[in-house]
């Protein structure tokens, strides 16, 4: 067999003939001889001199022989830097993080679960503790920051807090207008809407978007600090980064979000009175049955559940930021873990008040 | 090596984003050189290298890589340049979710046809180069500084550039590491036939491996000296040259 090297041996014309030739050569086996022309080459690449190496290194495998008319030295020198045997395994092999089994993936991917259950309940652990030094000394909590955190997580979301309220009761209105009309009993809505939103809807949502936009930022912030080693500047300072960066932030997620569900639950009743109105229910009549349906316990208790939403959106955050590995990457997927840990946890304690709430009567 | 052929012209350039740093930047590259842009902080260096490796055109004059532009020419003119030269920066800038394997691969994939077996070899072998070949499966994060170093040059040369463009690399590491990698790039050029283009401001460096440097300045805003640095050292008549040659306050 004859495999004559281009003139130009590089990346363009090696890919043609990596995949014409070689084939071919996978059939020789001890016994022949590959001859290997490469006195017309003038130029060759890294792809020119893989060829070569790929070449040798199947003629060791395969045992045939390769006789070489090298005139200008290409294939010596490409050897001369390139010593085959050093080319002898897959490449694939040298890949540890590839090369694992099935059983293995799923014990790395339990293992990863228990470190990261562990490290979400120390960061529990820690915060609590750094929650009580500070009843003892409130100096000690960073004011301008945590406003900083209430004004991002807050403020700054009351456009689409506001927005996705208003669609909220525009939605819950219309649809269930449209099957309480046929009895004729479509002022009740308002009730509905009312309950509905101070209840359970108004908390939930505004959960949502905290989790969304801030719950991710919160991850995403601390992360990058960790990737950037300004989270070890901060231990080596002796300041606790649970106290310097989380404690704000969880402090304004828990605050701000009694406020935001507030807007959203306003705008919802506002977008309910759209379509009520559009109905001919007059806006009056829709009024007085919201102010009936809503008691002081229904608003204590959405405010209630909207803080501890809040609270568990800054903590599951932070506890992902401050746990981010090195890399982009690992930012990324804190960011996300932060907002999936997040959702499920504001759905796991919204099932628990449900039942409390019910169990207690109130 | 032959000094004849320019590699790179650079002429006229001020260097800046909005307002010059360094201005009426003139100089040549010749083939096979190491050619060190040297200078102190905040003199303008990595600026008018991110204008040499096409980030940011320069405010005035014209550089060209092979007699290609890379700014006010054509989008093939441009290609052209972009693929005849590698970077390595700084941190290394190596992506952290793939393994050292991959980042290597990642401008074979992109700009040539090879099959993958191919990739992988070609991406071994530039792994051997600069001597990193058995941590091929091992990701960014777990090697060392100057590991990270040697694999950004390893990915940086796995398209065979005619130039390659180092920022700063001997920063952050230790002296005997920094003589290694000095070593690197010099058996780089010679086995290799690149052309070395250096920003750095480490003097064990600079001795080590260029053949011509030029200093920029940044209290005159221009090119103060050029040549070979122990000329430079020797017959520095600028005190700003001297100082920084023999590391005076």
């Amino acid at each position: 067999m004859l495999i004559s090297l281009p003139e130009a041996c590089t990346a363009d014309r090696v890919a043609a003939l990596w995949r014409t030739t070689l084939p071919a050569v996978a059939r020789l086996g001890g016994g022949d001889t590959l001859t290997l022309d490469a006195e017309a080459v003038a130029a060759c690449d890294g792809a020119g001199e893989a060829l070569i190496v790929e070449l040798y290194r199947r003629s060791a495998r395969q045992g045939f022989a390769i006789a070489c008319r090298d005139g200008r030295g290409v294939v010596a020198r490409t050897l001369g830097l390139f010593a085959v045997e050093r080319f002898a395994e897959d490449p694939a092999a040298a890949n540890p993080a590839r090369n694992t089994s099935t059983a293995v993936q799923l014990g790395q991917a339990a293992v990863h679960i228990w470190q990261d259950a562990c490290g979400q309940m120390a960061f529990l652990g820690e915060a609590t503790v750094a929650a009580f030094t500070l009843l003892l000394r409130p100096g000690r909590l960073r004011l301008r920051d945590t406003l900083l955190h209430f004004e991002r997580a807050g403020i700054d979301a009351l456009p689409i807090t506001l927005l996705i309220g208003f669609l909220l009761g525009l939605i819950l209105a219309f649809m269930s207008a449209t099957s309480m009309r046929q009895f004729g009993v479509e002022v009740y809505v308002a009730d509905l809407i009312a309950i509905g939103l101070f209840r359970e809807l108004g908390a939930l949502i505004t959960a949502i978007i905290l989790a969304g936009r801030s719950g991710s930022a919160f991850a995403a912030e601390i992360g990058t600090m960790k990737v950037n080693e300004e989270v070890d500047a901060l231990e080596t300072f002796g300041l606790p980064p649970v106290v310097f960066l989380a404690l704000p932030r969880v402090i304004a997620a828990t605050l701000v979000m009694p406020l935001l569900t507030v807007f959203a639950i306003v705008a919802g009743l506002l977008g309910g009175a759209l379509v009520v109105t559009s109905l001919g229910v007059p806006a009056t009549t829709y009024w007085q049955h919201v102010v009936k349906a809503t008691t002081l316990g229904n608003i204590l208790l959405g405010l209630f559940k909207a803080a501890v939403f809040g609270l568990l959106v800054g903590l599951v955050g932070c506890s992902h930021g401050l746990q981010t590995g090195r890399t982009a990457d690992a930012v990324g997927r804190a960011a996300t873990a932060a907002v999936v840990g997040s959702l499920i946890l504001i759905t796991v304690f919204d099932g628990l008040f449900a039942v409390l709430f019910y169990v207690l009567g109130i | 090596m032959r000094m004849t052929d320019a590699v790179i012209t650079v002429a006229g350039v001020d260097a800046g984003y909005e307002h010059p740093v360094v201005r009426g930047i003139s100089f040549e590259v010749f083939a096979g050189e190491v050619f060190v842009i040297l200078g102190g902080s905040g003199c303008g260096k990595s600026t008018l290298l991110k204008h040499m490796i096409g980030l940011n055109p320069p405010l005035a004059g014209e550089i060209r890589l092979m007699g290609d532009r890379l700014f006010g020419g054509s989008q093939e003119e441009r290609s052209r340049a972009l693929r005849r030269f590698g970077v390595t920066y700084q941190s290394g800038a190596l992506f952290g979710s793939m393994t050292l394997l991959e980042n290597v691969c990642l401008p074979l994939e992109a700009f040539t046809d090879l099959p993958r077996e191919a990739r992988h070899l070609v991406a071994e072998m530039k792994l051997e180069l600069v001597g990193l070949k058995a941590y091929a499966g091992y990701f960014p994060a777990d090697i060392s500084g100057g590991m990270k170093k040697r694999a950004a040059i390893a990915r940086a040369m796995a398209l065979d550039p005619r130039i390659l463009f180092l920022d700063e690399p001997s920063a952050g590491l230790d002296p005997v590491t920094s003589a290694e990698l000095d070593r690197l790039i010099l058996r780089l050029r010679d086995t290799q036939g690149v052309t070395v283009v250096m920003v750095t401001h480490e003097l064990a460096s600079i001795f080590a491996v260029a053949d011509r440097c030029i200093m920029l300045d940044k209290q005159t805003q221009r090119l103060i000296a050029s040549g070979a640095p122990a000329e430079l050292r020797a017959h520095a008549e600028l005190p700003a040259v001297r100082a920084f040659f023999n590391r005076e306050g």
